[in-house]
């Protein structure tokens, strides 16, 4: 459908909605820092702002049939034309509230979790910048506008992971995570380059209408699949999924936002965007489905055996996200947005409970946390049970929901090896989550193993000034953005239809809906809730994991698949030992060198000359004398 | 026998053999005697000129005349800087004149 | 135009010259008000040309054009054009921050001033005549006064930095001479002016071989590789100011040379040896950015950088596209003045601790938040993170790059990557991690200080944000020149 312009309200509405966190930014970075409390209430109200717009054009548009589109000429260079504006779709307005929902959630959430932090106020910027950056990604109109917001949520992502710098391992993670989607980011811009110089026209709409007809099927798979690469690195898909367990160094409520609910959602939602791009390409589709496969089940394997309560949502959340691509990679646009609405709830929330954990407890270690009585807190225990069981898939809330479309669309596909990997992703996610959700509520007194010193030194420092004076402005600060997420969680299911109609343009195909299908997802989630039960719930259960009797394997997840060792090893290696050091050598030694010897060569000349000068007399007259007789000669043979 | 490429000849001769001497002789005095020898053989090249060439007997004789004079002067002082280098040096060997070297 | 704007934005610094060198030798104070003023007349008359310029006309403005010596044909010839302009403004923004900067130097400061001075009068000269003995001149009048201003005011290995960097750029220049003379004596027209011998047209022979030379001539101060090894040892030997100007407009002259001698007179040869300078480009992108990976001291970083930025440039010239060149010119613009900023915010970091190996740094953050601040958005910039100003050039130059060249285009967007890694080292193991215990008593920048990185800071971030403001003056400049290369 072609667009329609922008009437003006909705226009300045959704500026303002872009602009004001950026405003935000500039004064509490530049300005306000010293001001606490009035960065804070700048902060806030220039995310409260973008929300209400949100929500009052999801509202306002429920029933739209056409996109609005508003732009203006930003840049032009050649035949490069950079353009800043919106496209209002029903897909974009679903992101935007889901965006400026959770930003506004976790900016309150940070008002007690953050609470006596020296650097709240710059903490508070970035949020503002990374929401500014967000809303720019979501709402942008052209892929160039959506990759350079790309670039910047990249940059708030690493200045939040970073933020407690004065710790080496936060810092360094920060640098990981920017470098490791700067690497996915290059296929990202080279895709870009393809279809800029092969289709002119960068507009999102434009790319959905025209790149199946005008391109020829190998460059369309080859532009699909290169700007998919972003979206391996951006949403930690295999081979690039390290950098977001390293994430967690950052405060947990940055994890609940960026590297959970939106900005690792960038890449799915980047996919969903283009979908009808992607869909006329198979190659590319099947290739989003493979790669979301691998990552589905290698990240909830990592996930079965961590300790660390962050570490576990992370990995859930890589899964989670390979499991939104195998549903678009399936061939169902709505799978994948679907899962990636309540995806953002429920684990959003889970993360913001495990901050209270985390806060309270000055440690991440979920197994030291239950034995010190997490479960003493009533309300952070409550909903993070509610996520969890979303996230398992449990019926009636809302994860159970938005997993069946995503069975439902692996059921179509020809080769069942899909279904299969489908439904083992099922089964060790609801384990892992259970896992950690029995250990929290039954707490073994004797047989549990020593608790790691997997804490955090800062998220300790934090809990430590928290318990001098935890106010309970904080703590219900924290709670409030708990509860509404939980609210969310379960409410979400019974709007699927909604969303499908509002998605598809009041025209949804029609869900495949297998009774036994329906049986086989719901029964592997259930094995999975026994058998965590079996080793974590029961009386009588050692709180080990039937992997701990598979030390190999053990080591193999826990060590991520080895990967990061890789990882390590090539650029230890290949970048720092082969290219640096050979192209350091080359510099000293053979460009210098080449520059150094030929100076050598002149003075060395020189010297040799000087002995033309060696004072004797009758050198000089014998020279002279030779060259009068070759003068001499000249004139006679001339 | 008797014509011009002969004593231009000899001249020639008498010249390279100055020129040899001259570059060839450690001692200051036998340079100077060289340079001699190719002034001297200058002064045949003007004879024969003179007596095969030239329309004024006279021309060859008078430059031959000044060509002596000459010699004797440059001798002269040839021979007052080689004593004034002997003096520093408390030798006539060339290869002692060393201070210009580069 | 009446005024004769050009003159006087060139002739303030060789007014200050004169000044200072009429001043008591221990008048410190008034040496450094006096450069700051000839800098501030200079910035200031810079700003009105630059908002004064019609853009929407274009071509060559401010023209002030008479003869010289007519039995060689040489005329004062200075003019500005979109590719000249924003050049121009850079040279006056880096050198009143340079000044500034330089604020403390307490030792023999008449002398200093006096050299910087000159060598910035020489720079304006390049960048604004367009009569090729003139350009020459004003080449070699920068170029000279480098030596005593590293070899004296330097520090690591000064005599050895500044011996070679004066003679390979000397070097350059001794194959430019002959390039000038020899498009001199082919055109025909027996004019040094250069655009009399544009319009008379060269043969594509001489275009050949007289393209050679300007590339190579200026190449060599464009840090084109292999040719650039004299820039990062020059950079550390050099102070702060010498640095910021010479990384942030000498190696500007040098593209600047090869785009306006080289591509102007000789656009066949430009086409006949562009695959050669674009490969040259690229691997000084890449080799510049994996060279500043293995580097402990923070201006060699810097320098291996520039390296790396300016391969940037060359690529972007080699295409020979309109996106291509404006991406380079602008990223002429953008790279100066990051690299002046990051030199700038070393040079503090150096004289407070008089150190700048990194290893024996790190955790200067909490103990110099404002330096701090500096250094990482110079940084952020260097890495190409959007609203920045060298995001917008390294955008034109990839796209255009890789439209003529695939192949150099994935090698040079490679480069991406390494440079966000190497950047993201150096501010890691700089400024992060625990606080700094041997320094922890070190002074930040004090507010006047701050001023001058703030305005470099903030240009960077007003030209991100509003790229038009500069590309659209750019474009003027570049459009007429690219029709020559279709």
């Amino acid at each position: 459908m072609s667009p329609i312009a922008a009437d003006t309200t909705t226009t300045w509405l959704t500026l303002s909605a872009m602009v004001l966190p950026f405003a935000a930014f500039l004064i509490i970075f530049f300005l306000s820092r010293p001001r606490v409390a009035i960065s804070l209430a700048v902060s806030l109200i220039c995310s409260a702002i973008p929300l209400l717009v949100a929500w009052w054009l999801l509202l306002h548009n429920h029933g739209m049939r056409a996109p609005m589109v508003f732009q203006v000429l930003w840049m032009t260079g050649g035949q490069v034309a950079v353009t800043f504006g919106f496209l209002l779709d029903p897909l974009s307005l679903v992101m935007l509230v889901i965006v400026t929902s959770i930003s506004f959630l976790v900016q309150v959430y940070s008002l007690g979790y953050m609470a006596g932090d020296p650097g709240m106020a710059k903490y508070y910027s970035f949020l503002s910048l990374f929401a500014w950056s967000m809303i720019g990604l979501v709402v942008a109109s052209n892929l160039m506008q959506l990759y350079i917001f790309w670039e910047l949520v990249g940059l708030s992502s690493y200045l939040l992971i970073g933020f407690w710098h004065h710790k080496f391992s936060a810092s360094q993670a920060g640098k990981k995570a920017f470098v490791m989607t700067r690497l996915g980011d290059l296929g990202f811009f080279l895709g870009i380059i393809v279809l800029l110089l092969n289709l002119g026209d960068l507009s999102i709409i434009g790319l959905n209408s025209q790149a199946a007809a005008k391109l020829s099927p190998a460059l369309l798979t080859t532009s699909a699949v290169l700007v998919f690469c972003g979206v391996v690195g951006k949403s930690a898909q295999f081979p690039l999924l390290t950098w977001l367990p390293d994430a967690m160094e950052g405060p947990t409520p940055v994890s609940a936002l960026l590297h959970s609910a939106t900005m690792v959602a960038a890449g799915v939602y980047l996919v969903s965007r283009l979908y009808p791009m992607y869909s006329a390409s198979p190659d590319a589709l099947a290739v989003i489905l493979a790669i979301g496969t691998i990552t589905m089940l290698l990240a909830s394997t990592m996930a079965m055996v961590a300790r660390d309560i962050k570490q576990v949502w992370a990995y859930s959340t890589v899964s989670q996200l390979g499991f939104m691509l195998m549903g678009l990679g399936a061939g169902s646009y709505f799978a994948g947005v679907f899962h990636l609405t309540t995806h953002a709830a429920f684990k959003a929330l889970l993360f913001l409970c495990s901050g209270v954990f985390i806060h309270h407890f000055a440690t991440n270690d979920f197994f030291a946390m239950s034995k010190m009585g997490a479960r003493s807190l009533r309300i952070p225990m409550v909903c993070i049970t509610i996520a969890g069981a979303a996230l398992a898939g449990i019926f009636p809330l809302a994860g159970f929901f938005s997993k069946e479309t995503i069975m439902g669309a692996l059921a179509e596909l020809d080769q069942g090896v899909w279904l299969w990997a489908g439904l083992l992703g099922a089964f060790l996610t609801a384990y892992y989550s259970f896992r950690l959700l029995f250990v929290m509520w039954l707490p073994k007194e004797s047989h549990a193993p020593q608790a790691e010193a997997s804490a955090d030194a800062k998220d300790q420092a934090h809990a430590a000034h928290d318990e001098h004076g935890h106010s309970s402005g904080g703590y219900w600060a924290m709670a409030s953005a708990l509860i509404v997420l939980a609210c969310f969680t379960i409410a979400l299911g019974l709007f699927d239809k909604k969303l499908i109609d509002f998605l598809h343009w009041g025209s949804p195909p029609s869900l495949p809906h297998h009774t036994w299908l329906l049986v086989t997802a719901v029964a592997a989630v259930l094995i999975g809730v026994a058998l965590a039960w079996l080793e974590f719930g029961r009386k009588a259960s050692a709180q080990q994991g039937f992997l701990s009797r598979l030390p190999a394997l053990e080591t193999l997840f826990a060590q991520r698949w080895y990967l990061d060792a890789l990882y390590r090893r090539l650029t230890d290696y290949v970048v720092y030992g082969v290219f640096s050091r050979l192209f350091t050598m080359n510099d000293r030694r053979v460009v210098d060198g080449a520059i150094d010897g030929v100076c050598r060569g002149t003075v060395g000349t020189g010297w040799l000359l000087s002995f033309l000068q060696s004072g004797l007399l009758q050198y000089n007259l014998f020279i002279m004398v030779l060259i009068i007789a070759m003068i001499g000669l000249y004139f006679l043979l001339l | 026998m008797d014509s011009l490429n002969t004593y231009l000849f000899i001249a020639l001769l008498l010249f390279c053999l100055g020129l040899f001497g001259l570059l060839q002789r450690r001692s200051l005095i036998g340079m100077l005697i060289s340079v001699e020898l190719m002034l001297n053989a200058a002064n045949i090249n003007f004879l024969a000129f003179n007596r095969f060439l030239s329309p004024d007997p006279a021309t060859g004789q008078i430059m031959a005349l000044f060509v002596m004079g000459i010699a004797a002067a440059e001798a002269a002082i040839a021979l007052s800087l080689i004593l004034a280098l002997f003096r520093r040096m408390r030798s006539i060997d060339i290869e002692k004149a060393r201070e210009l070297k580069g | 135009m009446d005024f004769p704007f050009l003159s006087a934005i060139m002739l303030a610094p060789g007014a200050g010259v004169l000044v200072i060198l009429f001043l008591p030798p221990e008048s410190n104070r008034a040496v450094r008000w006096v450069s700051l003023i000839s800098a501030g007349i200079s910035l200031a008359l810079t700003l009105y040309i630059f908002i004064a310029y019609d853009a929407a006309a274009g071509g060559l403005q401010f023209v002030e054009r008479s003869l010289w010596v007519k039995s060689l044909g040489i005329y004062y010839f200075l003019a500005v054009d979109g590719i000249s302009l924003p050049l121009v403004l850079l040279t006056s923004i880096v050198f009143f921050t340079g000044v500034w900067t330089m604020w403390d130097l307490k030792d023999r400061g008449k002398e200093f001033f006096a050299l910087m001075l000159l060598m910035v009068l020489g720079v304006y000269g390049v960048f604004m005549a367009l009569d090729l003995f003139f350009l020459f001149v004003f080449y070699d009048v920068s170029l000279f006064p480098m030596y005593p201003l590293i070899a004296i005011w330097g520090s690591t290995r000064k005599e050895y930095g500044a011996l070679k960097l004066t003679l390979y750029l000397l070097a350059g220049s001794a194959l430019v001479l002959p390039g000038i003379l020899y498009v001199y004596f082919q055109s025909g027209v027996f004019s040094f002016d250069l655009f009399e011998i544009a319009r008379a047209g060269l043969p594509p022979a001489v275009q050949s071989f007289g393209f050679l030379l300007f590339l190579f001539g200026f190449g060599v101060l464009a840090g084109l590789w292999p040719f650039h090894t004299w820039s990062p040892v020059g950079h550390v030997a050099a102070p702060t100011a010498v640095s910021m100007i010479h990384a942030g407009v000498l190696m500007k002259l040098g593209a600047y040379g090869v785009l306006r001698v080289g591509m102007t007179l000789c656009p066949q040869g430009l086409m006949e040896w562009s695959p050669l300078m674009a490969t040259l480009a690229t691997v000084g992108i890449v080799y510049g950015a994996f060279v500043g990976l293995a580097q402990t001291d923070l201006k060699y970083v810097i320098g291996y950088s520039s390296v790396s930025h300016m391969g940037l440039v060359s690529l972007g010239l080699a295409t020979g596209t309109l996106g291509g060149v404006d991406g380079a010119v602008f990223q002429m613009f953008a790279h100066g003045v990051m690299t002046a900023l990051f030199f700038s915010t070393v040079g503090h970091i150096y004289g407070q601790t008089h150190t700048k190996l990194i290893p024996e740094l790190g955790g200067m953050a909490k103990v110099m938040p404002r330096a701090s601040f500096f250094f990482i958005l110079a940084a952020l910039a260097g890495i190409g993170v959007p609203c920045l100003a060298s995001f917008w050039a390294e955008l034109l130059v990839f796209i255009n790059g890789f439209q003529v060249y695939p192949l150099l285009g994935i090698a040079a967007v490679l480069g991406l990557v390494v440079s966000a890694l190497f950047m993201l080292r150096v501010v890691q193991r700089t400024f992060y991690g625990e606080k700094n215990q041997k320094f922890a008593a070190t002074p930040d920048m004090s507010l006047v200080m701050v001023l001058p990185r703030a305005m470099l800071a903030g240009t960077i971030l007003l030209f991100g944000l509003l790229p038009r403001l500069m590309l659209d003056t750019i474009q003027t400049g570049v459009a007429p020149l690219v029709e020559l290369f279709k």
